[in-house]
């Protein structure tokens, strides 16, 4: 936490915002996404694409987190950084956890998508089709 | 052997070189928890929606790559971080004191929020217009929820900037305004990260 200052406006994280820090985090993450979305015209592999993005995407985060909240280890804004370093594992285990138990039940309780047939089980009725008239497409749960 | 110190009239139970009692930081720091915790409701959403895009959820109806624009979705992109830039030079001009050039950064902030709110609109109410409403599928009900949700925060910072706007106008730069500015100025910037996450995992990925 910054001291008090007897004029609101000498406030540290007033003090802090810069034209050229907000337009340059502007920029890096206008460009990262329009990079990521570029590389959906690519066709990569889907563990490749998925990379692609995932990495384009933290770059346009961590520019974000660094340039417009302006975080860092100052005395006006440790408090904030630490916090959210120690509430990013609760976003990775809250979703990750989840995908990971429901993609171990879906293997376990639902019918397979198309063209996958398991023993015992007959092929679907439409082909290109889901066993539930959906059709079938990667997702994180396959 | 430790010596005890008996407690006199000299003694002080405090630094008297510590920090006075920064309000703004306090109240800054408080908000900052709440939207980490507002994160959290953002990851859950995240979490079902991974769980709901699912073949098995589309309930024959169409999945993310049917649903998406990336194109329409990099536009909007384009538009919310156009706000945030707007609504953070506005902060700079609050570093001078300069009321018309913060409220020219809000407006102008409004005005790229409500594009990006147009835009997002049109595309539901297209969705809902073709007949994959909500209530077509699990997927769509996940992919509504999420979308409104954001588009529901971004709705109340509009309102919160008008709010400023007649508080900037009415006090001026008080304490008071300058902390709900700097909270206001947070907020917005987070609905922009999330926004980018939503277009990472939604749009892009969603369009594979």
């Amino acid at each position: 936490m910054s001291t008090h200052h007897a004029n609101p406006l000498d406030h540290a994280e007033i003090r802090q915002g810069t034209v050229l820090r907000y337009i340059v985090a502007f920029i890096i993450s206008a460009l990262c996404m329009g990079a990521a979305m570029l590389a959906v015209q690519l066709k990569l592999p889907f563990l490749h694409y998925a990379a692609l993005v995932v990495a384009l995407t933290l770059i346009a985060l961590l520019s974000q987190a660094a340039l417009f909240f302006g975080l860092d280890i100052s005395r006006a804004q440790i408090w904030k950084s630490v916090s959210l370093v120690l509430t990013v594992p609760l976003f990775i285990i809250s979703v990750g956890l989840t995908v990971w138990a429901f993609s171990s039940l879906y293997e376990r309780t639902m019918l397979p998508p198309s063209g996958v047939t398991q023993p015992g089980m007959s092929a679907p009725a439409v082909p290109g089709m889901g066993p539930m008239g959906a059709p079938s497409q990667p997702t994180l749960l396959q | 052997m430790a010596t005890m110190t008996k407690a006199g009239p000299d003694t002080r139970l405090w630094n008297p070189e510590a920090d006075e009692h920064d309000s703004i930081s306090a109240r800054t720091f408080g908000f900052w928890l709440y939207m980490l915790s507002d994160a959290l409701i953002f990851t859950g959403l995240f979490a079902s929606y991974a769980v709901l895009s699912t073949p098995m959820n589309l309930a024959g109806g169409p999945g993310p790559a049917q649903v998406v624009n990336i194109t329409e979705g990099f536009w909007q992109t384009l538009l919310i971080l156009g706000s945030v830039l707007s609504y953070s030079l506005a902060s700079v001009a609050l570093k001078a004191g300069n009321k018309g050039g913060v409220a020219l950064g809000i407006v102008v902030a409004m005005g790229f929020a409500a594009a990006f709110l147009g835009f997002g609109l049109h595309d539901l109410g297209g969705l809902m217009a073709a007949g994959n409403g909500p209530d077509r599928s699990a997927y769509l009900s996940m992919f509504f929820t999420l979308i409104a949700t954001h588009g529901l925060h971004m709705i109340f910072g509009l309102l919160w900037m008008l709010v400023m706007l007649v508080q900037i106008a009415r006090f001026g730069f008080t304490a008071d305004v300058v902390a709900r500015l700097l909270n206001l100025r947070m907020f917005w910037q987070f609905q922009a990260t999330v926004w980018v996450l939503i277009y990472a995992y939604v749009y892009l990925m969603g369009a594979y």
